[in-house]
């Protein structure tokens, strides 16, 4: 528990970076995203560029906004728990979004699941994401999104189209995971970019917290019906041994939700919880996961996991388990979770290779950041290729235009500017996808029915 | 008690063994497998089967539904570990059986078997956590790289061993639930009355090569019961994923350097890979290694090899099994509710031995007819489908769980330290 705050607020920080609006006056030349990851070295590129930059500090700066805040005159902080589902939003971009959710969700009373013989991954899904392709456009037309989609002869629109395409899963594989949700992050920082969100309250977060609250959860419930209704199997999963089958951003703003309480000016919190958060250990009682999961992200997010798997937790779900044994509170969870995210989602080739790249996340090299270096991350990658090299197997993938394990796990240091302001990731038990080089064959079958946890050749571009 | 029957109890408690005693036990294992050829020959009667994927308490249960090591004669088609909590207790205890019944405990090589697949799907992190470091993983590897490819079973019946209840003789397919209670079964069907001798009651030509087509029903090894059904089968390849477009006889399988981590491309690869799939003859693999095959291709190459069956796993069926393509090719799948959330059942598929007393065909180690590959029928295009072995799928669910004992919480990763 937190004792009683200190009525001396620390030395103000300077301002936490936010996510920049376009000049709308001289605007870019707005294009459709492109892919420019198609090999495992493009990921360190990746790192460099404005895109990596913005994604970060648009990451950063929601999820500072959840911090709970001190309040004049009581002792008791703010804290932001989730609405009701019903709740409807005043901000009109928020609203709109909130439609946008429900009528793509309508989609799946369209496409119910079909009933015959199949693996595993509904093929109906494939007709629920063609649904949303053929409408997409004129569902960004409507309102406020059509508005301030206008701009740059409607190629801002392009963009912001491609990024919400993606955020809902793969209809070729039936799989979603932590890729697609970055397109929704990704979809929600080109609309702020382009102003959308100017209508809401701008002062201590109050946009920021309706955007997290208010869209990505009702997003991650749209998703989790999907999920339900066509089985769609978590794309690369690392089975019991990743966080989590599909999310990763409910456990960073579900724990931001729960950290100890801040001035408004103050930097997000290393460790501690708010006086009242549920222990970490609680996320194991599947009593305090129903009674938290409607106010909390992160239990909204354990919770799912209990409604799809039997088995003991600690064996489904053996790093959340671990994660709840810690002792400095939810901060501590929370600094972990962003450091994890950068270097198991963004740093990681089968996650980000999907990512597409334009005006409003942009390709071009970030000229703050810094070169990175070598981490103890990569330098504990096993050596898969020298074990390969050992014996009369292929050359390691790769081979010439670098090594596979070179791709990645590299950030620029903290005091590099902006971005995820960590300076290495961890020397855990890194898994990470070797990034090979695809070899040469182009795939793309669509005549089988992708199964949950299908395993597919790490080393295959998709 | 030796140190290998004290290791193998404790793996059965579900405890690792200590890192000193894995290098051991793999180094034992290597020494052994070494000498077994890509291709194993495995007589019947024999349990095959599929992925475990680490789901160590459910492993458990198919030796219970099955029977136990060495009462049961077992083949494992690979995919050992990744996913699953229990990789490391799951593949150390087959190794360790292996290692202590060589003749009843065979294990052949999956996907997940490999140095680039366990660092992304899970067996990797799990011996970091497990042992603090890699040398159990890579002792593991080393292992991998010296299992066979696939197995051939010789001499399976055309009629089912009696079971708990007793069983026809035209019985060819019979499902079991876990406790032995019969579910259902499927009579042979009948040969048509004006080709008594059809295409799919054609005798096996035993020692007889090619001509097995043309031989009066019931010659060569003859059939246990001497009626038209009762002919002994063709041999069964074993496989983890499937066909390759560069094999189109088990010899040449033989002829692979498998001792190597599995590559991208090629025969190898795509034994362990490739998927049958409702398609005419070869397609591209969504998984983005091996291909999808037809049944065209299953067809042509039983027909070419002499085999009645190819049973082989890599893909999960909420039924635990499923027979495509005229029953010429059958997945075995053996984690229940996999992952923790599939709600699918496993199977294990039993096989019984021919007991007409001949021994002849069971015994030649898998080479017989395939010298010369029975190509002249091939090019007719025929499409001829043996007479497949009487097959007895035991199904089963997942293990109960409330038994299992909360670990204490391990440090977590250094993201959160």
């Amino acid at each position: 528990m937190e004792p009683p705050q200190k009525p001396v607020a620390p030395p103000a920080l300077p301002a936490l970076p936010t996510l920049k609006l376009l000049d709308l006056s001289n605007l870019p030349p707005f294009s459709k995203p492109i892919k420019r990851i198609n090999d495992g070295p493009d990921v360190s590129r990746f790192l460099k560029s404005l895109a990596y930059r913005d994604i970060g500090i648009f990451i950063l700066q929601l999820n500072h906004a959840l911090v709970p805040r001190h309040q004049p005159n009581t002792p008791l902080p703010r804290v932001f728990p989730l609405p009701s589902t019903n709740t409807v939003s005043n901000t009109q971009s928020i609203r709109a979004l909130q439609q946008l959710l429900e009528v793509v969700e309508s989609y799946l009373d369209e496409a119910p699941p079909d009933p015959g013989p199949r693996r595993f991954g509904n093929v109906s899904f494939r007709k629920w994401h063609g649904l949303l392709e053929e409408r997409i456009d004129g569902l960004l037309d409507e309102g406020r999104l059509g508005e301030t989609l206008k701009v740059g002869n409607g190629q801002a629109k392009e963009e912001v189209s491609s990024y919400l395409l993606g955020s809902f899963g793969s209809s070729q594989r039936l799989d979603y995971g932590t890729g697609h949700e970055l397109s929704f992050l990704a979809f929600l920082g080109g609309l702020w970019k382009l102003g959308f969100f100017q209508d809401g309250q701008q002062q201590d977060g109050e946009i920021e917290r309706e955007i997290v609250l208010s869209v990505i959860e009702p997003y991650l419930r749209v998703v989790r019906k999907l999920i339900l209704t066509y089985t769609l199997e978590p794309a690369g999963s690392h089975g019991v041994w990743g966080l989590d089958d599909h999310a990763f951003m409910p456990y960073i703003f579900g724990s931001a939700q729960l950290t100890r309480p801040i001035n408004s000016n103050e930097a997000t919190p290393l460790e501690g919880s708010v006086r009242g958060a549920p222990r970490p250990a609680d996320v194991t009682k599947p009593t305090a996961v129903e009674d938290y999961r409607k106010v909390n992200m992160y239990f909204s997010a354990i919770g799912f996991i209990n409604d799809v798997k039997k088995g003991p937790f600690w064996e489904h779900s053996p790093i959340l388990f671990d994660i709840s044994g810690i002792k400095d509170g939810w901060g501590k969870i929370n600094k972990g979770m962003i450091k994890m995210f950068n270097a198991e989602v963004l740093s990681k080739f089968p996650v980000v290779q999907h990512f597409t790249f334009g005006e409003l996340f942009s390709w071009d090299l970030d000229p703050e950041a810094a070169e990175p270096a070598q981490s103890v991350h990569m330098a504990n990658q096993p050596i898969v290729s020298a074990a390969v090299a050992g014996t009369s197997g292929p050359p390691p993938p790769g081979s010439g235009t670098g090594a596979p394990w070179a791709q990645a796990t590299r950030m620029p240091p903290a005091s590099s500017g902006p971005g995820i302001p960590y300076t290495r990731a961890p020397p855990g038990p890194s898994s990470g996808s070797l990034g090979a080089r695809p070899t040469g064959r182009s795939f793309g079958g669509e005549t089988t029915n992708a199964q949950i946890s299908v395993t597919k050749a790490p080393w295959a571009k998709d | 008690m030796s140190d290998l029957d004290r290791a193998i109890a404790q793996l059965r408690s579900c405890r690792p063994i200590p890192e000193s005693q894995v290098r051991e036990i793999c180094h034992k294992a290597r020494e052994l497998l070494i000498e077994e050829g890509n291709v194993v020959t495995v007589a019947a009667p024999v349990t095959i089967c599929g992925d475990i994927h680490g789901q160590f308490h459910d492993l458990m249960e198919l030796f219970r539904v099955g029977g136990d090591v060495p009462d049961t004669n077992y083949l494992f088609m690979g995919d050992f570990v990744d996913r699953g909590f229990y990789s490391l207790e799951t593949f150390l205890l087959l190794l360790c059986l292996k290692v202590r019944y060589p003749d009843r405990m065979t294990l052949i090589r999956g996907n997940h078997e490999s140095r680039q697949i366990t660092t992304v799907y899970g067996f990797y992190d799990e011996c970091i956590r497990k042992y603090g470091s890699a040398n159990v993983w890579r002792y593991c590897c080393d292992v991998f790289d010296y299992l066979a490819l696939g197995a051939i079973v010789l001499g399976a019946s055309n009629t089912l061993s009696t079971g708990t209840e007793p069983v026809d003789e035209d019985t060819e397919i019979e499902v079991c639930d876990q406790s032995g209670t019969v579910m259902s079964r499927f009579p042979r069907p009948m040969p048509r009355p004006n080709s008594a001798e059809g295409p799919a009651r054609s005798p096996n030509g035993g020692g007889g090569g090619s001509g097995d087509r043309t031989g009066p029903p019931g010659s060569g090894a003859s059939g246990s019961s001497g009626g038209s059904i009762g002919n002994p089968t063709g041999a069964v390849l074993c496989v983890h994923g499937g066909l390759s477009p560069l094999i189109d006889t088990v010899d040449k399988i033989r002829l692979i350097d498998r001792k190597q981590e599995v590559p991208h491309e090629g025969a190898m690869c795509d034994l362990l890979w490739s998927d049958p799939d409702e398609i005419d003859g070869w397609g591209l693999s969504p998984r983005g290694a091996g291909f999808l095959f037809g049944a065209d291709i299953v067809k042509i190459f039983n027909h070419r090899n002499d085999l009645s069956l190819i049973a082989r796993a890599h893909q999960l069926v909420m039924e635990g099994f499923k027979e495509m393509f005229d029953a010429s090719i059958v997945t075995v799948w053996s984690a229940p509710n996999y992952c923790y959330r599939c709600g699918n059942v496993a199977a294990v598929l039993e096989l019984s031995e021919d007991e007409s007393g001949t021994g002849l065909f069971a015994r030649s180690n898998g080479d017989v007819g395939r010298s010369d590959g029975g190509r002249g029928v091939m090019m007719e295009g025929e499409t001829f489908v043996r007479n497949g072995p009487a097959r007895r799928y035991r199904v089963f669910q997942a293990a109960p769980q409330d038994s299992r004992g909360m670990p204490a919480k391990k440090p977590v990763a250094d993201y959160f330290l």
